[in-house]
C-alpha cells in the first residue's frame, strides 16, 4: 500500500521556562490513501501537537526539533513558507474540537467558506459562494442557502461542527486531521458526525487522521490505530487486533477500564494506577514503566527505552514494549486492594446477611 | 447583524442625542452657507453688533465687523474635516503600530512600544503646537499634527486585542487553511479587535476638535481659514464687554465633543458584548 502521508521520527519539543518538554518525542506513522488512522492517547500524550506538526502549526515555545514528515514526494517540515501555505487547506486540512471557536466570529460561515475556497482556487466569487452552498447540502445542513449567511453562533454544536467539515472539505484534500471532532457533542450528534466523516471519506478517497481519547470512536471508525504515552508512539496496529489481542501493557490497561460488560455490578472499574510522568522529567527508561503491572528491572524497564519492534508476522502490529510476548488474551490486572465494595454496597451486604440469618 | 446593533444603539438615549446633534452640526457644515453665504473674514456689519440686533447678522458681528454666523458655518466645516481626518490618521497609524506589534510580538513588538512610549511620554499638545510652528500654520499641517500626537493610545490598544486574539483558536484554524499573515491580520483578527477602536475613534475626533480650537486659539491655525478657535482667539479682548464673541463658538465646541463624546459611550455600549448581556 502506497502511503500518503508518512511522518518519521518527529520530535516537537517545548522549550519552557522550567526545561524542555519533549511533548512528542520521535513518533511514527503512516497513512495510506482511503484509511482510517486513529491517534489515541490521553490529554498531554502528545497526540494534538504531532497534528499540528504535520501543518507546521506549532507556536513558541514549541519547535519541532527533528524529523520527517513526508507527503506526496515532499518534506513538509523544510518547505518553504509559500508552497507550505498552498498546501495547508488544500490538500491537508484540519477540523477542530471546539467548532465555536474555531470559527471566526464576525464573518458568516458562507463567507468564511467561500474566503477558505479562493485560498487555493482561481473561481469568482459567485462560484465559490455556489460551492459553499454545494458543501454544506453535502455534510447535511437543511436549507443551506439560508444557513450560508449564518454567523457561527447562530448554530447549533452539531451544525457547527458541520458546517466545520464543510469548510474543511472545501478544496477536496487529500488528508483531513480531526482533531477531537466530537469531544464537544453530545452522543447522538457524535455518532451522526462520525457516520458523516465516514461517508465523505469513502466518497473522496481521503486519508482520515482521527485523533481521539475515545475508544469506542476508535472501535467505530478507525482500520488503524496508534497508541501515545507520554509523547512517544507505544503500540500501532490494526483496530480489529488491537482491540482483541493487545500487546502493551498501556493499551490494556485502557481497553480494560472501558470493559465493563463483563464485570460484576458494584466492582470497581479498572483503572491503571499512578499518573502520566510530567514531560519535563521523564524517566530514563520506559515511559510507563512506573505504572507497569508487569515491569521488571531484568527486562530492563526501567533504565532504557524499549524499541519499536513488529509482534505480528507481517510487520503491521508494532510495539515498543521489553514484555511484548504476551499471552493473547491479557488483562489489565485489578490490583487487589481496590477489589472492594462501595460503601453503600457493603452494607447492603451486610443488611441481607443479617436477615438471612 | 447591523441593523440590530443600529437598534441597540438607538435604545441609548444619550447616544441617539449625541446622533442628533451631531446631524445637526453636519447639516450646518453642509448647507450654513446657502443661508450665510459670503467669505468669513469680510466686514459685513458693524462692528460689536450683539445676536439679535439686526437680522441681517442674526448672532452678531466681531470686533472687526466680521459676521459671527458665517464665521461658525465656516469653523464647523473645519472643525469636522480637522476632527474627522486627524482622528482617521491616528487610527490608521494607531492600527498598523498595535497589528504588527500585537501580531509578530518579539524584537518587532518591543520596536514599536518604544515608539509609542517615546511619544506618550512628550505632552501631546506641547507636541502638536511644536509641529504646526515648525511646518507653516494651515489645514493640512494642523490635521496632520494631530493625527501624529494621538495615536499612541489607539496603537496601545490594538495590541492588546491582537495579542489576546492571535492566540484564539479561529486564527489557527484559519491558518490551517492556508492563510497567509496579511491576510490573517487584516480578515481575520482585525475585524474582531475593531469595536474598542471604534469607540477610541469617536472619542478621538472630539479630542482633534479641541485640540485644533486650541491650536487656533494660539494663533497657530490656518490664517485663511476661519474656524471657532480662532473667532475665539479674536474676541478674547472683548470677553467682558461682548462675551457672546467667545461664547458661540464656545457653545458650538462644546456640543460637537459631547456629541462626539456620546456616540463613542453608545458605540461602546452596543459593542461591547459584556455589557449587552445585561
Amino acid at each position: 500500500m502506497t502511503k500518503l502521508l508518512s511522518i518519521r521520527g518527529l520530535r516537537t519539543w517545548f522549550h519552557t521556562r522550567a526545561g524542555v518538554a519533549r511533548a512528542v518525542d520521535g513518533v511514527d506513522l503512516e497513512i495510506a490513501p482511503g484509511e482510517t488512522l486513529a491517534l489515541v492517547g490521553e490529554s498531554g500524550s502528545g497526540k494534538s501537537v504531532t497534528a499540528l506538526s504535520i501543518l507546521r502549526l506549532i507556536q513558541e515555545p514549541g519547535r519541532i526539533v527533528a524529523g520527517e514528515i513526508r507527503f506526496d514526494g515532499m518534506n513538509l517540515l523544510t518547505l518553504d513558507d509559500r508552497r507550505l501555505r498552498a498546501i495547508r487547506g488544500n490538500r491537508i486540512a484540519m477540523i477542530f474540537q471546539e467548532p465555536l471557536s474555531a470559527f471566526n466570529p464576525v464573518q458568516s460561515i458562507g463567507a468564511q467558506i467561500v474566503e477558505a475556497i479562493r485560498l487555493h482556487r482561481r473561481t469568482s466569487r459567485r462560484a465559490a459562494y455556489a460551492r459553499a452552498v454545494e458543501l454544506l447540502e453535502q455534510v447535511g445542513i437543511s436549507s443551506p442557502d439560508i444557513r450560508v449567511h449564518e454567523f457561527p453562533h447562530r448554530l447549533s454544536g452539531g451544525m457547527r461542527q458541520r458546517a466545520m467539515i464543510a469548510l474543511a472539505l472545501a478544496c477536496k484534500p487529500d488528508i483531513l486531521i480531526a482533531d477531537e471532532p466530537t469531544t464537544a457533542l453530545d452522543v447522538t450528534t457524535q455518532a451522526q458526525i462520525l457516520d458523516l466523516l465516514k461517508s465523505l471519506q469513502t466518497e473522496n478517497g481521503m486519508g482520515l487522521l482521527l485523533i481521539t481519547h475515545d475508544l469506542s470512536v476508535v472501535a467505530e471508525t478507525a482500520d488503524r490505530a496508534t497508541i501515545m504515552y507520554a509523547g512517544r508512539v507505544v503500540e500501532e496496529g490494526p483496530v480489529a487486533t488491537l482491540f482483541t489481542r493487545p500487546s502493551h501493557p498501556y493499551t490494556a490497561g485502557l481497553l480494560a477500564s472501558v470493559a465493563i460488560d463483563d464485570l460484576p455490578p458494584g466492582e470497581r472499574l479498572p483503572e491503571i494506577p499512578g499518573t502520566v510522568p510530567s514531560l519535563l522529567a521523564m524517566p530514563q527508561g520506559c515511559a510507563f514503566a512506573d505504572r507497569c503491572p508487569k515491569a521488571s528491572g531484568a527486562a530492563g524497564c526501567f533504565t532504557k527505552a524499549p524499541e519499536f519492534s513488529a509482534v505480528s508476522p507481517r510487520g503491521e502490529h508494532r510495539v515498543a514494549c521489553f514484555l511484548s510476548a504476551m499471552s493473547p488474551a491479557w488483562r489489565f490486572p485489578v490490583p487487589a486492594e481496590r477489589k472492594t465494595l462501595p460503601r453503600e454496597m457493603e452494607e447492603d451486604e451486610k443488611i441481607k446477611a443479617k436477615e438471612a440469618a | 447583524m447591523y441593523f440590530a446593533l443600529l437598534k441597540e444603539f438607538l435604545r441609548n438615549r444619550a447616544a441617539a442625542a449625541g446622533l442628533v446633534i451631531l446631524v445637526l452640526v453636519l447639516a450646518v457644515a453642509a448647507l450654513g452657507h446657502f443661508r450665510f453665504p459670503g467669505d468669513p473674514w469680510e466686514m459685513a456689519a458693524a462692528p460689536m453688533l450683539w445676536p439679535g440686533e439686526d437680522w441681517a447678522n442674526p448672532l452678531g458681528t466681531d470686533l472687526m465687523g466680521r459676521d459671527i454666523a458665517t464665521g461658525l458655518v465656516s469653523g464647523a466645516r473645519v472643525s469636522l474635516l480637522i476632527g474627522l481626518v486627524s482622528a482617521l490618521i491616528s487610527a490608521i497609524i494607531g492600527i498598523a503600530a498595535g497589528a504588527l506589534g500585537g501580531f509578530y510580538r518579539g524584537w518587532i513588538d518591543a520596536f514599536l512600544m518604544r515608539v509609542t512610549e517615546l511619544f506618550q511620554t512628550v505632552p501631546q499638545f506641547v507636541l502638536a503646537v511644536v509641529l504646526v510652528a515648525i511646518f507653516k500654520p494651515s489645514v493640512a499641517t494642523a490635521t496632520f499634527a494631530i493625527g501624529i500626537v494621538s495615536w499612541p493610545p489607539t496603537a496601545r490598544l490594538v495590541r492588546s486585542e491582537f495579542l489576546l486574539l492571535r492566540e484564539r483558536e479561529f486564527v489557527q484554524a484559519a491558518r490551517s487553511l492556508g492563510m497567509g499573515d496579511v491576510r490573517l491580520i487584516v480578515t481575520q483578527i482585525l475585524p474582531n479587535a475593531l469595536p474598542p477602536v471604534i469607540v477610541v475613534g469617536a472619542l478621538n475626533i472630539a479630542h482633534a476638535i479641541q485640540t485644533e480650537a486650541a491650536l487656533s486659539f494660539l494663533g497657530l491655525g490656518d490664517p485663511n481659514v476661519m474656524s471657532w478657535g480662532t473667532i475665539i482667539g479674536n474676541g478674547r479682548e472683548q470677553v467682558v464687554d461682548a462675551w457672546y464673541i467667545c461664547g458661540l463658538p464656545g457653545i458650538a465646541i462644546v456640543l460637537v465633543v459631547l456629541a462626539f463624546n456620546l456616540l463613542g459611550e453608545g458605540l461602546n455600549d452596543a459593542l461591547n458584548p459584556r455589557l449587552a448581556e445585561k
